[in-house]
């Protein structure tokens, strides 16, 4: 590996193995616990799929979790794991009128809570549906886990804090506060089967610049030009015969 | 001589309508003193006091306040058309319009900070402005519209006084004022239609539908103050004046409910999932399906049949009966435009996007969004529907607006008047 230099600017990116996915939620719970989410808010949901499937062709069989798709016998379960998808031309960051969302340049999008004018422009724009809105005053379990627990600042911009303000717009961090720190996100760490993968892209003896450029990782709806740093590696179908 | 004619009858009906127009505002300052309790009341519990929540995250509010930028534009548009097309009989309409158009996009305005999560933080749009948000250049264009409405009844005040002096810098305020009406309709339905997220958004048809239904509402909000004007003011408007507003109606609703229809057309021909999804809902058999009857119906055919129909047309009170319907039906377009857009969003797999609030009762998650307005939205758009109307009363009694009466007994007078300066 070069050696890197101080002025070093990463590209983060986070590659989900939907083949490892066992649909447990621990990553949805653990970035709940770090974040201090309150109830009814979730940055990070693993969402009842067919394999491979990014967008609603046909209609789901139920509301519920963990439902399998079709009808029997022709029924197929997969999971999808979506948190923010971190974009490169992200529309959250086009429509805010306020800059207070914004890219830094390390790929990962941050909001800015002092700045938030809570107008929910962003939450119209983005095609994933990650942002939550903090419609009133916060609730939290009884003898929750607190997390991080202290404010974060990128610059002069407050990206984390551990009570949102009412009437501000938060999502998913990548774990700013961790990754700054060579740490990985939370998610990351918590996922049992190892199936969230975290690194540069720009180093190319890294795992995920390999599962990206050869390991055939997909961005969802790729079409609409995006261009996310959250990559998924599609599952892979079992041909009859095999074992 | 004929401006002193016509200002007696208007001075003779305020002395005798005293004591009803005390009750009106009576009940007006009701309404906006209802519209800020509710709004304190939000201030207080956030924007959870509202049925908004993150699946459809954009409710009353939005379009309500795109309902008002297009009633703002009928006046402009028929003033500036009156000077620029020459089309005289909508003439002594043109500050009525223009009145109107003033106090519509400053309600729009308003409409939007009760929206706002962090109200007081407002002064962020102006520090840290992102000119790549549609919005902010929505802010900025209804600025312009509502500075240039003001200084537009300004003129039209001062012309209607001194003719020769003002005539010219009349005309160029309505070279001016019709292109600056259709760009505010255009950028406020960018807002909408340039988001990838929201098919039901994303086409290119949302300015031109946006221009024709904001000249069909307020062309039918123009009428309808007009008609007041003529019930309470004991004005008379000139049969060639009704047979312009009936013409601008018709024309606008048949365009409007044209390119509704040939939206309608593409998608279910095209039966692309996420857009059928959004159709199927106002479609009759849709859980919104009332939208479609009472945008097809109620402000569709029957209004066209009102004004259409000859039998019809001479009943007394069809052309305000037609008005009333096109608003209702221009709103119930409104609504089906901002809400259908949210319900099925793009990634929709079980369960669902979080809510964003924790009741025990009901789950976290929502698949398909649910909206009903609360009475705390319901509270601040009425508020501000009685500051529009208390702005227009408050303005039609000061200012004269209907001066020039262009009445059958009149009209001989009038047009002596604007050939001869």
């Amino acid at each position: 590996m070069a050696a890197k230099k101080d002025d070093y600017v990463p590209h983060h990116v986070m590659v989900i193995d939907t083949n490892r996915c066992i649909g447990c939620w621990s990553c949805a719970i653990a970035c709940k616990q770090i974040n201090n989410e309150p109830l009814g808010y979730f940055w990070n949901r693993v969402l009842t799929t067919a394999p491979n499937q990014s967008s609603t062709a046909k209609a789901p069989a139920s509301d519920n979790l963990d439902v399998p798709w079709g009808t029997y016998p022709n029924c197929e379960l997969a999971y999808l794991p979506v948190a923010c998808q971190q974009c490169n031309d992200a529309p959250c960051v086009k429509v805010c009128p306020v800059q207070a969302t914004f890219r830094r340049d390390d790929g990962t999008v941050l909001i800015d809570y002092n700045r938030c004018i809570g107008c929910r422009y962003c939450m119209a724009a983005c095609p994933y549906g990650v942002r939550i809105f903090n419609w009133g005053d916060s609730q939290y379990a009884p003898g929750g886990v607190v997390g991080y627990g202290k404010e974060y600042w990128t610059g002069d911009r407050l990206v984390f804090t551990p009570e949102r303000p009412k009437g501000v717009v938060e999502k998913c961090t990548f774990c700013v506060e961790r990754i700054d720190v060579g740490e990985k996100p939370y998610c990351v760490v918590a996922c049992p089967m190892g199936a969230r993968i975290f690194g540069d892209l720009n180093d190319p003896d890294s795992e995920v610049n390999e599962l990206v450029n050869i390991g055939g990782g997909e961005q969802l709806h790729p079409e609409l030009g995006t261009d996310p740093n959250v990559y998924y590696l599609p599952v892979a179908k079992r041909v009859p015969g095999e074992s | 001589m004929a401006t002193t004619t016509a200002a007696l009858p208007a001075r003779a009906t305020r002395t005798r309508t005293f004591r009803p127009i005390w009750a009106w505002y009576a009940l007006l300052v009701a309404l906006m003193v209802w519209g800020l309790a509710a709004w304190i009341d939000e201030l207080h519990y956030g924007l959870a006091a509202t049925g908004m929540r993150d699946v459809v995250s954009w409710g009353m509010y939005i379009f309500t306040f795109a309902f008002f930028i297009g009633l703002s534009a009928g006046g402009l548009i028929m003033a500036s058309s009156a000077e620029v097309f020459g089309i005289k009989a909508l003439k002594p309409l043109s500050r009525l319009g223009v009145l109107s158009a003033a106090a519509c996009v400053a309600v729009a305005a308003l409409m939007i900070i009760p929206d706002l999560g962090q109200p007081f933080r407002v002064e962020n749009i102006f520090i840290h402005p992102n000119w790549t948000s549609p919005l902010i250049w929505d802010i900025l264009i209804i600025t312009i519209y509502f500075i240039f409405s003001v200084v537009d009844l300004y003129v039209l005040q001062r012309h209607a006084t001194e003719p020769s002096r003002w005539k010219s810098i009349v005309r160029v305020m309505a070279y001016v004022g019709l292109p600056t009406a259709i760009l505010l309709h255009s950028v406020t339905a960018w807002i909408f239609g340039l988001q990838i997220a929201r098919s039901w958004w994303n086409t290119s048809l949302m300015a031109p539908l946006f221009v024709v239904s904001a000249v069909l509402s307020g062309t039918a909000l123009v009428t309808l103050l007009a008609l007041c004007a003529e019930h309470f003011g004991k004005v008379e408007l000139a049969e060639d004046t009704r047979k312009w507003l009936r013409g601008f109606i018709v024309i606008s609703l048949f365009i409007d409910l044209f390119f509704v229809g040939a939206d309608y057309i593409t998608v279910l021909w095209g039966n692309v999932p996420a857009d059928r999804a959004a159709l199927n809902l106002v479609l009759p058999g849709g859980s919104w399906a009332q939208l479609f009857w009472i945008e097809w119906i109620v402000g569709g055919l029957i209004p066209l049949a009102l004004l259409l129909i000859p039998r019809l047309r001479k009943m007394p009170g069809s052309l305000g009966l037609a008005s009333i319907l096109v608003i209702v039906g221009v709103y119930a377009f409104r609504i089906e435009l901002v809400v259908l857009g949210f319900i099925n969003p793009l990634t929709q797999f079980p369960p669902g996007n979080a809510v964003g609030t924790y009741n025990p009762a009901t789950s976290s998650f929502q698949l398909v969004g649910r909206y009903h307005p609360t009475w705390i939205e319901i509270g601040i758009v009425l508020g501000l529907v009685g500051l529009f109307a208390a702005l227009v009363t408050f303005g039609y009694q000061k200012l004269h607006v209907m001066e020039p009466l262009e009445g059958r007994k009149h009209r001989k007078t009038v047009s002596t008047r604007t050939s001869g300066s």
